[in-house]
Parts: C-alpha cells; sequence; structure tokens
C-alpha cells in the first residue's frame, strides 16, 4: 500500500504547553482520511507540519513521495489545502480570488472552477470580506478543487456551518474523489459527518496519536459488552478494553475495540458469562477511546 | 509572470491611493520648486533667490522618497499579514522567489512616482526660465530620487516582512537609545546617542546617505 501522507517520530514543540509527540500517521493514497480529536488535540498544529508551515523539532514527514518542507513547492503544486480559518486577502473579489490562485498552479481547472462557482452561487464580483462564512467556506473548497491536486487537505472545512452548507461541500468533495482518485485528509471534531465520508480515520488527544484504523475495523470492533463474574485481572484478552466498569451487582460494562464474534468463547476460559454485545455508534467509540487514553487504561 | 502579474494585481488594491497621491506629488513637486522662475528679467541676485527656493523644496524629495518606501512596504505585506502568511506559505511557490515577486511587484508600482519626478522635473527644466550661470539636472534628480525610494522600500520592506516580534525588537532597541540619552541628560553625562546614530546612518558611507545633502533640480 503506498501512503499519500507518512510521519515517522513526528515531534513539534510550542511553549510549555503543548506538544506534538512521535507522531506515526499512514494516509493510504486514494484514501478519505479522518483525522479526529477534540479542540485542542494537535490536529491543526499536525497538518501545519505535513504542509511544511512549520518545521518538526525531529522526525520526518514525507507527502506524496516527497520529504517536507525541503520539497514544499513540488509537493503543494499537488495538494490543495483548506485551512480552519480562511486566510484569503479581503480586498479581492472572488473572481479576483480564483484568478489570483489560478496563476500559481500549472494544472489549474478553470471550467471545474467556474462550475463549482455555479453550483456553489457565489457572485464573482463579491469582495472575500463581505462573504459570508458559508460562502467562505464554498470558495476555499473551490480553490483548493480547481487546483486537481493529488491531496486534499482540510481542516475543519465544515466547522461552524450550516447543515445545507455542509452538505454542499461533502458532496463537491465526494465527487472530485470519484473522478479523480485524490487523497482526502480532513480533520474534523465532528464525528458524524466523518463517519458518513472516511473510510479511514486516526484520532489524537494531547498531541499523542490514540489510534489509526479502517473505518468500518474501529466501528465494527468497538462494543460495548456486559459481562458477569468476571475475574479482577484478566490476562491475555483476545481484544483490547478500553474501560471497565461495575454496572449492578456482579455485572460489568466493558467496552473493548478489535472486536470479533468469535471472541465470546474467551470469557467461558476464564470462568466468566458474556451476556449481551451492544454496538457502538463512530461517536461512542470515539468517545470511550479517549476516556481510556486519558486515564491509561489501554 | 502570470504570478508576478497577481501579485501586482493584488499589492496595487492595496497601495493604488498612495501610489496615485505619491504621483500626483512627485510630479508637482519640481514645478513647485521652479515656479519662481518664471520670470525673465533675473539677475544675479534673483538667481541666489531661486536657489534657495528650489533648496527648500529640495528638502520634501528625501521625505516624499521616504514616505512612500515606507507606506508601500508596509502595503506590499498587507495581505499576507491579514491571512498570517498561510496563503503565501501554501502556494507551491519556493519561498525566496514570493519574496522576490513581492518585492519586484511593489517597485513597480513605485516606478510611477519616480517617472513622476522625471516627467515633472524634465516639464519645469523646459518651461522655466532659468537664469545665466545654472543648470537644470531633472535627470540626475530623478536618478536619485529612484536610489532613495528603492533603498527606503528596501529598507522598510525587510522589516515589514517580519513579525510583530520583530518590529518589537526594533522598537525596543530605539526605546533604549531614547531612554539612555535621557539618563545621560539627566546625570549630566557627555554623551549625544542620538546625534551619533544620525551621523553614522545618514552621513557614513552607507545608503542612507542619499537622503542627505541638497537635492537641487537647479544648481550652479
Amino acid at each position: 500500500m503506498t501512503h499519500a501522507i507518512e510521519t515517522e517520530r513526528l515531534q513539534y514543540r510550542a511553549g510549555n504547553a503543548f506538544a506534538i509527540q512521535d507522531l506515526n500517521l499512514h494516509v493510504p493514497s486514494g484514501s478519505i482520511y479522518g483525522f479526529l480529536g477534540p479542540n485542542g488535540s494537535g490536529k491543526t498544529t499536525t497538518i501545519r507540519l505535513i504542509l511544511g508551515l512549520l518545521r518538526p523539532l525531529s522526525g520526518r514527514v514525507t507527502v506524496l513521495g516527497d520529504a517536507m518542507p525541503e520539497h514544499h513547492a513540488r509537493v503543494l503544486e499537488r495538494v490543495g489545502y483548506v485551512p480552519e480559518q480562511p486566510h484569503l486577502d479581503p480586498t479581492l473579489t472572488v473572481g479576483e480570488l480564483i484568478s489570483f490562485q489560478s496563476a500559481f498552479y500549472r494544472r489549474w481547472d478553470s471550467a471545474r472552477a467556474a462550475l463549482l462557482r455555479k453550483e456553489f452561487q457565489l457572485d464573482e464580483q463579491r469582495l472575500f470580506g463581505r462573504l459570508s462564512k458559508g460562502q467562505k467556506a464554498k470558495l476555499m473548497i473551490l480553490l483548493a478543487l480547481a487546483q486537481r491536486g493529488d491531496l486534499l487537505v482540510l481542516d475543519e472545512p465544515t466547522d461552524g456551518l450550516d447543515p445545507v452548507v455542509r452538505r454542499d461541500i461533502l458532496a463537491a468533495l465526494i465527487t472530485y474523489v470519484s473522478e479523480s482518485g485524490a487523497t482526502i485528509f480532513i480533520s474534523s471534531h465532528l464525528v458524524h459527518e466523518l463517519e458518513r465520508v472516511c473510510d479511514w480515520v486516526a484520532v489524537m488527544d494531547e498531541g499523542r496519536l490514540v489510534i489509526e484504523v479502517p473505518l468500518e475495523k474501529l466501528k465494527n470492533g468497538t462494543k460495548r459488552l456486559m459481562v458477569a463474574q468476571a475475574p479482577a485481572v484478566i490476562v491475555d484478552a483476545p481484544f483490547r478494553i478500553l474501560t471497565r466498569e461495575c454496572s449492578n451487582g456482579s455485572g460489568e460494562t466493558w467496552v473493548v475495540s478489535n472486536w470479533e464474534p468469535t471472541m465470546t468463547s474467551f470469557f467461558d476460559s476464564i470462568g466468566a458469562s458474556l451476556r449481551d454485545v451492544v454496538d457502538l455508534d463512530l461517536e461512542d467509540g470515539f468517545v470511550e477511546l479517549l476516556r481510556s487514553f486519558r486515564t491509561g487504561a489501554r | 509572470m502570470a504570478m508576478f502579474k497577481a501579485l501586482l494585481y493584488s499589492q496595487w488594491k492595496w497601495a493604488r491611493i498612495i501610489i496615485v497621491l505619491g504621483t500626483l506629488a512627485g510630479f508637482a513637486l519640481p514645478a513647485l520648486s521652479l515656479q519662481g522662475a518664471a520670470r525673465a528679467d533675473r539677475g544675479a541676485l534673483q538667481a541666489q533667490d531661486l536657489l534657495h527656493a528650489v533648496q527648500s523644496w529640495g528638502t520634501l524629495y528625501p521625505l516624499l522618497a521616504a514616505a512612500l518606501g515606507l507606506l508601500v512596504a508596509i502595503t506590499t505585506w498587507a495581505p499576507d499579514h491579514r491571512g498570517r502568511h498561510v496563503q503565501a506559505l501554501t502556494l507551491p511557490v519556493p519561498r525566496w522567489r514570493y519574496v522576490l515577486l513581492r518585492f519586484a511587484a511593489g517597485m513597480t508600482l513605485l516606478a510611477a512616482p519616480i517617472l513622476a519626478v522625471l516627467m515633472g522635473a524634465v516639464l519645469a527644466a523646459v518651461t522655466a526660465t532659468i537664469p545665466a550661470g545654472l543648470q537644470a539636472y531633472p535627470f540626475a534628480l530623478a536618478m536619485r530620487f529612484a536610489l532613495a525610494v528603492l533603498i527606503a522600500y528596501a529598507v522598510f520592506f525587510a522589516i515589514s516582512a517580519g513579525t510583530a516580534r520583530t518590529a518589537g525588537i526594533i522598537l525596543g532597541a530605539i526605546a533604549t537609545v531614547v531612554v539612555v540619552q535621557l539618563v545621560a541628560g539627566i546625570a549630566n553625562l557627555q554623551l549625544d546617542l542620538v546625534s551619533t546614530m544620525q551621523v553614522v546612518l545618514l552621513h557614513g558611507l552607507g545608503p542612507l546617505a542619499v537622503f542627505t545633502g541638497r537635492w537641487m533640480l537647479v544648481d550652479v
């Protein structure tokens, strides 16, 4: 499997309060990779390291086969980026910004830009500074897609937008991926949103990677188990116990990851009984993962 | 070329008022400095008066050059500062090239007031009656103005490119000099830092010396 983005033992420090620690990411080419994490977990910093906006203390970043930030000009030619905050010149109009951006990209797709401008109903004469939040987000997506990049890096692109704009943006992204086969790296703290579009997911917390798995594996493998007569110490479990809490009487509630239906026999082997297996949606799984990560219950 | 045009247009939108006003001022200044030379009955004393007038107006050229350099340098980086440099840093251009393009775009805009000074000076020299023994130097004046604009722009471009921290360091250094001077004054110490700095910066052999001396459109 080739990787559109790869980081190896990436370290970065911003003051004394925050650090990215030993970050190893592997974003498969052609995937829609969701980068989840609570606010302040290091998602934006990681993206800035990936794009060469920040220089790591140590470690290695490879994007589309080239080292970053050493080859940033060559790499950025093939990367569309939508930052968390719109950053364009407020004195330029929509049309002028499209024209400005097109001057820097050899693969610029004018027809796609015109089509998206029409679809997103963006007035060519309107100043960027006078656009609404939703219109700004749409313009940012338009600029990223018209570059015809092999990789799109989107930092919370739909945060704070209404559902209609959010749906328009996600639809445009999915259309682009289906046509071009590009990789999308999308960060968000809106778990439901990523659940709809992603095939891989990584979770960050406090500057560290909690997990990186195919989405289906995370969704299908994270369960809430109702267990009775469980011994105090569990050894050699074939799954990962994220949390373990007493529910009532001798009953316990476990949240586990890497679960498979064939693992029920494990409970007989330890003298416990498995009463129920409850599916968790991605959001519940995400919350439990973070809880377990923070309490060190891995 | 397309990149340069894009940056030039973006900078024009930020700097157009400064450029237009600077161009008008640059064009008017030579004519104003020679306004008293229109009469044909000038003798030796009138020539002396004219030289005084030209010299008085001449102090405005370095001021105009410095103001244009400063304001255009600030507006050159303004779009990037507003966007916290995110767009600039994510464009597929080597950073040194981006800086050069920005610099060149600003310098291109400054060509308008420089040309205005040249045209204004040539026009004033041609239309005015210059007393015998005096010569007009429109090209030399315009060249000197261009050099002063370039130096002011380059210095302020470099300072404006920095972060708020850089600006703080520069302001801190200036404040330190002022405070030391004040303390020295109170303590009756023979220390004149401001004059020393003025001599070092403006009267030495460095590029800032172009701002000093007489700026004469007409001279002997």
